[in-house]
């Protein structure tokens, strides 16, 4: 397969979204999780992923009649200048928000578990700081390097999760529908904002190679993190038992506490380095998104020169909240309860367009033509 | 103009050296003073702790061929403190390092303090605490554990770090202590259905001490002579909701931990009756637990019904009565003495946590968790009220592997 210049193809795609959402689970994700729905929670990602797939699926069947175009083009195609613009705005300030929260989780885990002493500021400004500079060098870097480490990542994630299993009791899984069966699709349905990343994946499509390569991708990539996310928090259930309630970050706690025999205790720095690289690599894409966006909505061309100062935006708003505490319990709550229902809303409006505007005939007509 | 690039691209490169070093958490192990245990005390002042730190000195054997320090292997240093993570500080007016709990090996409770209700909130700051690892050990000393550390003078084993990974190790491995991790326990705590078993320890020996069976004593109870460290561990100390209740010996403490799965023993010997002699001989014999055990429980109805069959590999080594093991029927009659022997042995050790301690010190809840579909049943049920009540069958399935190496007799003279 020859390579096109300037794009990725399917596997360096799949990196990147497996990076970007599979990560959730070394974050607080289970946690929060698990407090709604106890220890039935894994079972929340795989129903939430076949709640998914519908939005999912109708918003990739609407951009395959533009392809070649990106998520913001066909929506202000579709809705008009003036109301296209607003959703694009909206979805570009729930991103930016989503952005600022994430990248300040993942630096309060970063200074509670391994910098104790360093400012939260440095911390953060370096993340920033590479991130933006592997942001500014395009999304076919940003796609080799996520292929190369993907290998690493998920290798050392099981290896993880097989040493946690040493202390583990699969008992904990039990009583098994946990709150109980109803409640459990209630909390699906909630947390729909789990798998948000992929219609951002959509604004990317330009620059797969193929648009089959995209479909094949997303489905393969759903699949996939469901199952890990799912089998992520089983992990943690039998490991922690109730007291997972309690740990903010269950990963960080976990490789803490497991050793490989009694010769090798001590071992997180092991996974601490791989985890580290696929948090940059997931900022970097998400602020290579982010300036995409950016540049769409105000029709910049050169967006990738917009990337440093929108990190430095992103650091001012991260660095508001005082505590993480503000973060994981107040401001992260809405922010998930926002972004679920905007992309179901966005895509099933934006397919009801397409069908209303007869898209759907003249595409048909074009291909018989 | 390639020139320039690559000075500059060089000089990048110094400038990120410099982020290796870790920014503000730049660390020298010169510098540090490793805390390896903990001791914890009820202080005399209301509402302090006693706290004593046993520092290991990482110079002391730590070089090969036995490099030249004539410095002790380690340091004790005892205070009142509000808690135990600002004492780090008060130590440094005593401890010229900056100290680190990152090495936690043991935290050694007195007996006293542990039945405090004080207790469980000053212990509750270790999960706030970013040092100390959760795969530290709880231990329970029958003294103050001011005393228990200065006491404990090990003549093989000097540098602490490696005396107690390698006590607590063999200890759990001969099921005479539980696995008491830090881990566990707060695990325990949090699920509240269970009660938790710490590690027994004392270094004072008891005055006139019995002497009993193999595995019949707690720490401080075995009458050890000769040349040697008086630091014991047997036997467990049982806490209810994070305060001890009670004690349990090391025999009893073995059966608990053949009973729990989620302990890691190994091979175990024991002693146990002799069917075929009538002057109360005793065989030993080899217990392995390779497989987990089967718990099958019936939780409708008044009195809950719970039947655990514990699978046992035995090995007997001695042979006191001199039987021909070679003759099936005595196999059969040791078989069954061995399956009684520890059926009675179990079943009075749970009537004594259902009546005595009100609650089952291991883990048992887990099993009956997969007979409710949700949470609120389970609740419902409460199984600590439920468990006192229950009526409990305990099965031993005894697989005998060897009878040892002599099947004859020794010939007796002028028979």
């Amino acid at each position: 397969m020859k390579q096109q210049p300037g794009k990725i193809g399917i596997r360096e795609y799949l990196s990147i979204a497996i990076l970007m959402v599979g990560s959730k689970v070394t974050e607080d994700t289970p946690t929060a999780l698990f407090q709604k729905a106890q220890n039935a929670a894994w079972m929340i990602p795989i129903i939430t992923a076949a709640f998914t797939f519908i939005p999912l699926f109708l918003l990739i069947k609407t951009m395959s009649l533009y392809q070649n175009k990106n998520l913001f083009s066909v929506i202000q195609k579709l809705l008009g200048k003036y109301l296209g613009f607003f959703v694009c705005l909206l979805i570009f300030i729930i991103n930016v928000f989503s952005i600022s929260f994430d990248s300040r989780t993942y630096t309060t885990i970063i200074r509670t578990f391994y910098f104790n002493r360093t400012p939260i500021v440095i911390i953060y400004a370096i993340l920033m700081g590479v991130c933006a500079y592997g942001a500014k060098k395009g999304i076919q870097h940003i796609g080799s390097v996520a292929y190369l480490i993907i290998y690493y990542a998920v290798l050392l994630l099981y290896l993880a999760f097989v040493l946690c299993t040493q202390d583990s009791s699969i008992q904990s899984l039990f009583p098994i529908w946990g709150p109980g069966k109803l409640e459990l699709l209630k909390q699906s349905s909630l947390n729909l904002s789990l798998f948000s990343e992929f219609f951002l994946f959509a604004l990317i499509i330009p620059s797969i190679a193929s648009y089959k390569d995209f479909r094949k991708g997303t489905w393969i990539a759903l699949v996939y993190i469901s199952i890990q996310l799912s089998v992520g928090i089983i992990i943690f259930i039998c490991l922690f038992d109730a007291s997972l309630k309690g740990i903010g970050y269950p990963f960080h706690t976990a490789i803490r506490f497991i050793s490989i025999g009694t010769f090798f205790p001590n071992i997180e720095i092991l996974f601490f380095v791989i985890w580290l690289m696929a948090a940059l690599i997931r900022f970097t894409a998400f602020l290579y998104i982010n300036a995409l966006m950016f540049g769409q909505l105000f029709k910049i061309k050169n967006f990738e020169f917009l990337i440093p100062a929108l990190a430095t935006i992103y650091l001012l708003i991260g660095s508001i909240p005082e505590s993480p505490y503000d973060l994981s319990l107040q401001l992260k709550p809405i922010l998930r309860s926002v972004i679920g229902p905007t992309f179901l809303v966005v895509s099933i409006t934006l397919w009801l367009v397409a069908l209303l505007k007869g898209e759907f005939k003249h595409e048909k007509k074009r291909g018989s033509m | 103009m390639k020139k320039k690039e690559a000075v500059c691209r060089l000089l990048l490169f110094f400038v990120i050296v410099c982020l290796l070093t870790g920014c503000w958490d730049r660390q020298e192990i010169e510098d540090k003073a490793y805390v390896i245990g903990l001791g914890l005390d009820r202080s005399k002042d209301e509402g302090k702790i006693k706290v004593t730190m046993l520092l290991a000195n990482p110079e002391v054997g730590s070089m090969q061929g036995g490099g030249g320090s004539t410095e002790k292997p380690r340091e004790i240093v005892s205070f009142d403190a509000n808690d135990f993570i600002a004492a780090k500080a008060t130590g440094n007016s005593v401890i010229s390092r900056d100290i680190s709990y990152e090495l936690l090996k043991i935290i050694v409770v007195s007996e006293e303090y542990a039945k405090d209700k004080e207790f469980i909130r000053k212990f509750y700051d270790i999960l706030k605490d970013k040092d100390i690892r959760l795969d530290c050990h709880l231990a329970i000393s029958k003294e103050k554990a001011s005393e228990y550390f200065i006491n404990n003078q090990p003549k093989m084993e000097t540098r602490p770090h490696k005396y107690f990974q390698f006590m607590i190790n063999h200890g759990i491995e001969n099921g005479f202590i539980p696995d008491s991790t830090l881990f566990r326990f707060f695990k325990t705590l949090e699920r509240g259905t269970d009660f938790f078993l710490a590690m027994y320890t004392t270094a004072a020996m008891e005055k006139n001490p019995q002497i009993k069976s193999e595995d019949e004593y707690m720490a401080g109870q075995l009458d050890a002579t000769g040349e040697l460290d008086a630091t014991q561990f047997i036997g467990s100390a049982v806490f209810r909701n994070g305060m001890m209740i009670d004690k349990l010996t090391g025999q009893e403490t073995r059966n608990i931990n053949i009973l729990d799965d989620s302990t890691n023993i190994h091979d175990i010997l024991v002693d146990i009756p002799d069917p075929f002699s009538d002057d109360q001989l005793q065989f030993a014999a080899r217990v392995m637990k390779t497989e987990s055990n089967k718990v099958e429980m019936d939780l409708k109805g008044q009195r809950p019904k719970i039947f655990i069959t514990i699978p046992l590999k035995i090995e007997i080594i001695s042979n006191p009565s001199m039987v021909n093991y070679t003759e099936k029927k005595n196999q059969q009659i040791v078989k069954k003495q061995i399956a009684a022997h520890i059926k009675t042995l179990n079943e009075k050790l749970l009537k004594k946590t259902q009546t005595k301690f009100k609650g089952v010190p291991y883990p048992l809840s887990m099993y009956a968790r997969k007979y409710f579909g949700t949470i609120q049943e389970y609740k419902k049920f409460n199984w600590g009220k439920s468990y006192q009540k229950a009526d409990i069958h305990v099965k031993v399935d005894v697989e005998i592997v060897d009878y040892g190496k002599r099947i004859k007799k020794p010939r007796t003279v002028g028979a």
